[in-house]
């Protein structure tokens, strides 16, 4: 008797939670003034294995968007009604949230992790759905569609860090050797794409390629194999934690200082610096679509700002500042388009509103400034790259900083090499 | 109590049939009406859903084959879809072959990775066998991400629409019924195997391996026989899940997956059909309810702070695993099983 | 030569780290025949609470990591109590099903309770790595060996001279009989997960020690499940060497057969050895083969 007792509750309980839930949903988006908002969707990987940057990067989307509510009166005086999903890292999630999107008549949607934009690419694609990827690989726009990158992809960084290093850094005589360290996913492999597409017009030659994975604990073994080839530079296209060790195993192992370490911008963060210990990164080199964090640029105030208040414990996070930067482009090309087109076209949220977004928002975009955070933001026909510039910095005292003048990457036609995605 | 009063079987096939009674029958056209129909007033995204549900039905019947009736662990579940995805991925796009040819043959090149994967079960036992299962899921993503040439690697592949002659399955509700065809046939399939005399020789094994091979029953053969079936199941939900996603990389199938199957079969019910239904349901009408939960919190109770709204998705959802397992530990078809007698018996429950 | 002395260092060392949080799962086998699959995320959550203790408390080291053994005493005690004693005497899947429960809502937890979901724990051991002839090792490796091996050796003499190692012994063996023997069958399994929870906690501050605290612990803990398979699941001895099997494996593997195969085979490495390992001998290196009767 006890037990079945014990069963009613529960079951109860839990009718009552499945319940609440689509309640819950249906007062929490009141409709004030219906026909007044502009709805987009944000999806970021706040669970799972991408958390440490997902989870910032929602907080910063949804800070963005109430600083463009609150204080500069929505988008050409349409307030920006955003849906912030978490993801999980999970594909089939994803695939379902940009449907449930579609649906609930979002213009547009936006990803932090290219792994996210991937999953959802073909149900954008196929309805004209316009997508813009915080992070983003060579694969999601290549050849371009409806989908966006909003700063310059793992490839990008590959190309504007070995500019760099040819213009600013390599002395020696012949081709400098270039060895790679690549996170076993697309972060990882779009790098390598680059540099097998670029690597003689730029005059390198890679000597080894090696892999790991996000959970490595130790890579003295392929350390051990690069310092046996004699690399003038060590390229880290990964996340924080594995570039940490990566680094601080090539200084145990002598390796480092002696040649030049290069990380994407996927990896160069505070957490790095936290992670690695600001002595073992010391010198380190790394690619970032953004400025510093407190650099005097226009934006920067309001960002802190709104950091300080909502999310002290994120402040310094370069990550808040790039899903604060999308905010900012997402504003501004929802401006563009009402603008352009008027608020009639985007209030349905259809197929003609996402074309409209699309065609008379996000490709007006032009020369956009993102408050000075960002490179400027413009649409070429044919490049889905909004912004195409990196700056490089170095890590001096335990900060980034020494950042060079923005690099443009150039466009890499991908889609035309044979081996690409191969 | 299985069979409801006045029903009486006069010969075996009367006794084996799945609908017997008129009760029966009058549900099951019911049921088929309610889903055969449902893309009329479903959303595109309830329909996707929907779609998502019915692909993680077969792979986790598949699974309740193996673990349920066979009684052998795999937590490689979701690393045999990823061959059944990307076998149809390069057949349609790369050979040009016909996408039901293609269907079939992921199931089959997922069934054959299967045996071979399967082949230490000859020896080796219970959660042992997990270890090379997980070992399956490891080195078929790694093929997937180093066989470039043929699976676009780390890139990813792109899938073309399903299509049966010149019918294109480009929108969800089309796929639908693609999907819900297909999950009805992949489930009678699955019943028809367990009340045969496979289902029978696979119970054995799981009861008593010693006992049924000192029965006649050929160990090796049937052992690899379920994991045939149950891979064969995987590769086909992969397919349909690679024609569903129409863009895929490894990162598609993790060892997560993997090991949340196995959460759907324990909380549906082992070794019985209705199982992998239930649980599959109530895992993905969670996890998708729960997406839009945090949110809701969060603009309802503003003052909450950033992490408590994102912590609380894991914490409902593994909360809720818990609260099924412990108060239905026996899962959701023992539950419905005993649903079913007190109906039948209703008034007089004894 | 001296590449070889450096894999082998790297795995034995890497290996050892392996084993240690392999342990952890071991031990809950032994008594239970429980398949933890919230190890991963117990590891996460021990790593964050010695964070909170160290960093964002400031107490000093000693009892912050006495307060860190406290805790996972704690935690071993609630997740027997709560999830697993309801579940005495179901079906054993159920069981290992249950613990997937718990790793989300530790998971959760761990969200919830620390949202910058990345951050390192202050040096404990000294930064300069130790040379061992031409080859190269950090402290912390070595650290996490000479810890790995004294849990050992005390968890084998636990079992095997202690009353309530014996009882844990015979409750894996058979609950039923055991009880009617007089053993308190409930108190066994709640010893054996704090013993459990006291082990990932050491092991997870170890690891994060070695790569910071991030989600990786959840899969770096997944990574024991082969350690402890190849060891033989109710092994001590096995995971100890097990470990390093694994650990030398994946370095040999790698750092010889990466120039021929390939990049990114160190990691398949393990496996592919593990299935040869489980075809000839199916119980692992050390386990307890069974003689099974009709």
């Amino acid at each position: 008797m006890k037990v079945k007792c014990t069963w009613i509750i529960a079951a109860v309980t839990l009718a009552l939670i499945l319940l609440s839930l689509p309640l819950l949903s249906a007062c929490a988006s009141p409709q004030a003034k219906p026909g007044q908002v502009l709805k987009i969707g944000m999806i970021n990987p706040a669970t799972g294995p991408a958390a440490e940057k997902g989870r910032v990067m929602m907080a910063a989307n949804v800070d963005g968007v109430k600083y463009i509510n609150d204080e500069l009166g929505g988008a050409a005086g349409y307030q920006i009604e955003v849906q912030a999903l978490d993801s999980n890292y999970d594909t089939a999630k994803v695939v379902t949230i940009v449907k449930k999107l579609m649906d609930d008549g979002c213009i547009l949607f936006t990803t932090a992790a290219s792994a996210e934009m991937s999953a959802a690419k073909d149900a954008a694609n196929k309805a004209g759905f316009p997508g813009i990827s915080c992070f983003s690989s060579p694969s999601l726009y290549r050849p371009p569609a409806h989908i966006y990158g909003q700063t310059p992809d793992y490839g990008d960084d590959a190309l504007a860090f070995a500019n760099y290093y040819m213009k600013n850094i390599w002395k020696g005589q012949g081709k400098p050797k270039f060895a790679l360290h690549l996170l076993s996913n697309p972060t990882g492999y779009g790098a390598r794409d680059a540099f097998k597409a670029k690597a003689d017009e730029l005059g390198i030659e890679v000597v080894s390629i090696d892999e790991h994975k996000d959970t490595t604990i130790s890579e003295m073994e392929s350390l051990t194999r690069i310092k046996g080839k004699n690399p003038d530079v060590l390229y880290i296209s990964s996340t924080p934690k594995p570039a940490s060790i990566i680094i601080k195993n090539a200084r145990e192992l002598g390796l480092y200082p002696g040649i030049t370490i290069g990380v994407c911008h996927a990896g160069l963060t505070k957490a790095l610096i936290d992670l690695g210990g600001s002595d073992v990164v010391e010198g380190v080199y790394g690619t970032y679509p953004t400025v510093l964090w407190g650099d005097d640029v226009p934006g920067m105030t309001k960002m802190i700002e709104y950091c300080k208040k909502y999310r002290p414990e994120y402040e310094g996070n370069a990550d808040y500042m790039g899903s604060w930067a999308q905010s900012l482009i997402v504003a501004e090309a929802l401006k563009l388009a009402v603008k352009n087109a008027g608020y009639d076209m985007l209030a349905k949220g259809d197929a003609a509103s996402w074309k409209t977004v699309e065609s008379q928002g996000i490709q007006k975009l032009n020369g956009y400034d993102v408050g000075g955070l960002h490179g400027p933001v413009s649409y070429t026909p044919g490049d889905n790259r909004l912004d195409k510039f990196n700056r490089v910095y170095k890590i001096v005292g335990g900060k980034i900083a020494q950042p060079s003048a923005w690099v443009e990457a150039p466009l890499v036609k991908y889609e035309q090499y044979d081996w690409f995605g191969k | 109590m299985d069979l409801p009063c006045g029903t009486r079987n006069y010969d075996y096939a009367r006794d084996m049939a799945v609908l017997r009674t008129r009760t029966h029958w009058a549900l099951f056209i019911a049921l088929l009406v309610i889903v055969f129909t449902a893309p009329l007033y479903l959303s595109r995204s309830s329909l996707s859903i929907a779609n998502l549900i019915g692909i993680t039905i077969i792979a986790v019947t598949g699974l309740n084959i193996l673990i349920g009736y066979c009684g052998q662990l795999s937590i490689g579940h979701a690393g045999f879809m990823a061959v059944g995805a990307y076998t149809t991925a390069i057949f349609t796009s790369k050979l040009g072959i016909p996408f039901p040819i293609s269907l079939i043959c992921s199931g089959l090149s997922a069934g054959l990775i299967g045996i071979i994967f399967g082949l230490p079960s000859v020896r080796v036992k219970g959660f042992y066998l997990a270890i090379t299962t997980i070992a399956a899921q490891f080195i078929i993503i790694w093929v997937i991400n180093h066989w470039g040439s043929a699976t676009g690697g780390f890139v990813g592949i792109s899938v073309p629409t399903a299509s049966i002659g010149g019918l294109e399955f480009d929108t969800d509700a089309r796929q639908f019924y693609l999907i819900m065809v297909v999950t009805s046939l992949c489930l009678f399939f699955a019943k028809s195997i367990a009340r045969g005399r496979i289902g029978r020789a696979f119970v054995a094994i799981r009861d008593n391996d010693l006992a049924a091979q000192v029965m006649g029953i050929n160990l090796t053969y049937y052992k690899l026989l379920a994991f045939f079936i149950g891979c064969f199941l995987a590769g086909i939900a992969g397919a349909l899940f690679a024609h569903w996603v129409g863009f895929m990389n490894a990162e598609s199938f993790t060892l997560t997956d993997s090991i949340l199957f196995i959460g759907m079969v324990v909380i549906g019910g082992l070794g019985t059909t209705i199982g992998p239904i239930l649980g599959v349901v109530a895992i993905r009408v969670l996890q998708d309810r729960l997406i839009y939960f945090s949110p809701a919190l969060e603009s309802a109770f503003p003052a909450l702070p950033s992490g408590f709204t994102v912590g609380i998705g894991p914490i409902v959802f593994g909360l809720v695993i818990i609260l099924f397992l412990i108060l239905e530990p026996r899962g959701l078809a023992h539950r419905w099983m005993l649903f079913k007698a007190a109906y039948r018996l209703w008034p007089f429950s004894y | 030569m001296a590449e070889l002395l450096q894999y082998v260092v790297t795995g034995i060392a890497v290996g050892m780290v392996y084993a240690l949080i392999a342990l952890g799962f071991a031990l809950i086998w032994k008594s239970s025949s429980v398949a933890n699959l919230a190890l991963g995320q117990l590891v996460l959550i021990s790593s964050w609470f010695t964070y909170g203790m160290l960093v964002q408390v400031g107490l000093p080291y000693w009892i912050g990591l006495l307060l860190t053994i406290v805790f996972a005493v704690f935690l071993g005690w609630s997740i027997e109590r709560f999830t697993l004693r309801p579940l005495i005497a179901q079906p054993i899947l159920s069981l290992i099903t249950v613990t997937l429960g718990v790793g989300y809502f530790l998971e959760g937890l761990v969200s919830f309770i620390w949202p910058t979901s990345v951050a390192a724990l202050p040096h404990l051991f000294p930064k300069e790595p130790v040379h061992i002839g031409p080859a190269v090792v950090s402290q912390e490796y070595l650290w996490a060996a000479g810890i790995s091996l004294a849990l050992f050796g005390m968890l084998s003499l636990f079992f095997k001279y202690h009353k309530m190692g014996i009882a844990m012994r015979a409750t894996a063996d058979d609950q039923l009989a055991v009880q009617a023997c007089g053993v308190p069958v409930t108190s066994v399994f709640s010893m054996s997960w704090m013993f459990a929870c006291v082990v990932a906690a050491v092991g997870g501050v170890l690891i994060s020690l070695i790569g910071g605290i991030t989600y990786g612990l959840v899969e770096t803990g997944l990574k024991s499940f082969s350690v402890v398979i190849l060891g033989g699941l109710d092994s001590f001895i096995g995971c100890m060497v097990a470990g390093p099997i694994i650990g030398l494996a994946e370095n040999l593997g790698g750092g010889y057969l990466t120039p021929i195969i390939g990049p990114g085979i160190k990691d398949i490495i393990p496996f592919i050895i593990i299935i040869i390992v489980m075809v000839i001998k199916p119980f692992g290196l050390f386990g307890e083969e069974r003689i099974e009767r009709i």
